[in-house]
């Protein structure tokens, strides 16, 4: 389970959430979506512990972000992140990208992973080689690679035709963790647990 | 090392330039330090080459102004274990339209240990010169020094650089030029004489006027070394600390421009200590390469100094092991300052943050 306390985050003087206070289940599928520049990213990286609250706090399976020691190897551990824009790191190639802090039992299971969204081809290319929607397909392989508990991911299907926005939401939707994604795509949030409608910085 | 060589093929523009700024700095320390000793070591091998005892004037610290009575000589070749004594007058003046070169009296056994390319020996009223006075000079067969004229004998060739851009000629013409016996006096002594502490003594016992010193502990006190040393080593600290400056902020420059790549690792659970180690041996690395191409070019430039006719031989400088040892300490500090700092930096900053500003 997910908690969030009196959630507030300021970008030098631009409050961009206000007061949030939520709370997500374990293993459930939930959906934040609001218009541009609402928070949902902000909220997501905060949820995620990559970006720390001005005040407030995130509670993840009843432990506080602010107290766990280690918080590196709590993410790699309990946590993958989906970014909007993929992040893949350039100088590698796309398998090295995917394992790049994968445990070792986990190799095998990055061509299961890669075969599953269509990319187990182009392991051996440079992300400057593939395509905006393949780069993002990685992407989704190297947030899942060491079986986190939870998942986050922002705009995961963006660079995504919908065919395969699809495939994308049906995998991240068969992954029996908590999934927690930021999305426009309306025609995708009838396969949440959950929405959270967010607006001017705050849960509607 | 593969992920890093990856690392510099990706970023083949930035690398270029690091190694670049970072091969230039490196070269000029090691050159400042290099010209810097090697001044040094040149005038030290001269006193050094059959060399083991110095005689100067009493009081007087610098060889140019140091007059020493020339009848000591034979009292002091009649001493035990004495090997030989050479008598030496250094000086300097123009010699034709040379403004300034060395001009050196030798009595004629130390003249006969000079290399000749040829030609003979000198005599009275004539100098041999060295291979670069000769070249500056289009081998001339006649030489002014201040107001009189020498026939030019031969031409010689030093091992000691400055030597080769300046003349010899046999004590006692110098002797008239310089208005003294001797600068300074070279006792070579056999090599089975046990007791070198004696010879000093029955040397300085012939007279007050002298100064007898082993040669290694006069060059150790020599006053001219130690400005030479002293500012060489203000120079090079000087060009060591702008070098490590220079590149420190090059490689903060470049690991900065990485922030969003360690803000993803970061995001992914890849721990501190383990980005910033990367980010340090890649840096140190790149600066460790570079120290090896500037040792090699600086190398390079130092032979071509060492050879320019217009520097008189006066330039001239060897890398020694202790030089490379403390430059190569010198670019590991580069290497770690410059991507410590901003790397550390970074992994105290959200990974969100670092991504969004990268």
């Amino acid at each position: 389970m997910i908690k969030a306390k009196n959630i507030e985050h300021y970008f030098g003087k631009d409050r961009v959430l206000k007061d949030i206070n939520l709370q997500i289940e374990k293993d459930s599928f939930t959906i934040i979506t609001g218009e541009s520049g609402s928070g949902k990213t902000t909220l997501l990286s905060i949820l995620s512990t990559l970006l720390t609250p001005t005040k407030g706090e995130v509670e993840i399976e009843g432990i506080l972000i602010k107290d766990i020691k280690n918080i590196d190897k709590f993410r790699r551990e309990n946590i993958g992140f989906v970014f909007q824009f993929h992040y893949l790191i350039p100088h590698l190639k796309v398998f090295e990208n995917i394992v790049i802090n994968a445990n070792d039992k986990s190799l095998k299971r990055a061509f299961e992973i890669a075969k599953r969204v269509g990319i187990e081809n182009l392991m051996d290319r440079y992300p400057h080689e593939i395509s905006g929607g393949e780069r993002q397909r990685a992407a989704i392989v190297r947030a899942l690679i060491n079986s986190p508990k939870i998942l986050f991911a922002d705009e995961p299907t963006g660079n995504l035709d919908s065919k395969s926005a699809k495939n994308v939401f049906s995998l991240l939707r068969e992954l029996n963790i908590t999934v927690i994604v930021v999305t426009h795509n309306r025609s995708l949030i009838s396969s949440s647990d959950r929405v959270i409608e967010m607006k001017d910085g705050r849960i509607c | 090392m593969r992920y890093i060589f990856s690392i510099f093929r990706f970023y083949k523009f930035k690398t270029a330039l690091i190694f670049l700024l970072s091969s230039v700095s490196i070269v000029s320390m090691v050159l400042i330090g290099a010209i810097g000793n090697g001044l040094v070591d040149m005038y030290a091998s001269m006193l050094k080459s059959d060399g083991d005892i110095i005689v100067t004037q009493k009081g007087v610290a610098d060889t140019f102004f140091s007059d020493v009575n020339i009848s000591l000589v034979d009292k002091i070749s009649k001493i035990e274990n004495v090997k030989s004594v050479s008598a030496i007058i250094v000086g300097a003046g123009a010699i034709s339209k040379i403004p300034i070169a060395g001009i050196y009296g030798m009595s004629e056994n130390r003249i006969k240990k000079y290399k000749l390319l040829r030609g003979n020996f000198p005599k009275a009223k004539e100098v041999m010169i060295g291979e670069n006075i000769d070249r500056l000079l289009s081998h001339p067969k006649k030489v002014q020094i201040f107001a009189n004229s020498y026939r030019v004998s031969g031409v010689y060739k030093s091992d000691i650089g400055f030597e080769n851009g300046g003349v010899i000629m046999p004590i006692y013409e110098a002797s008239k030029i310089f208005k003294k016996d001797a600068s300074f006096f070279l006792i070579s002594i056999n090599k089975k004489a046990e007791n070198i502490e004696k010879i000093l003594k029955d040397i300085q016992n012939l007279s007050n006027a002298i100064d007898v010193k082993t040669t290694n502990s006069f060059i150790d006190s020599y006053n001219q070394f130690k400005i030479i040393k002293i500012t060489s080593l203000v120079i090079s600290s000087i060009s060591f600390l702008m070098g490590v400056l220079a590149i420190a902020s090059i490689l903060s420059i470049m690991v900065y421009d990485r922030r969003y790549e360690f803000g993803i690792k970061r995001a992914l659970g890849i721990s501190k200590s383990s980005i910033i180690f990367s980010v340090v041996l890649e840096s140190v690395a790149i600066v460790f390469i570079s120290f090896l191409f500037s040792l090699v070019l600086a190398d390079g430039i130092l032979y071509l100094l060492k050879h320019i006719d217009k520097f008189q031989g006066y330039i001239s400088g060897e890398i020694t092991p202790a030089l490379i040892f403390y430059s190569a300490g010198g670019v590991f500090l580069m290497g770690v300052l410059g991507s410590l700092i901003p790397s550390w930096i970074a992994s105290k900053t959200d990974p969100m943050v670092l991504i969004l500003r990268g």
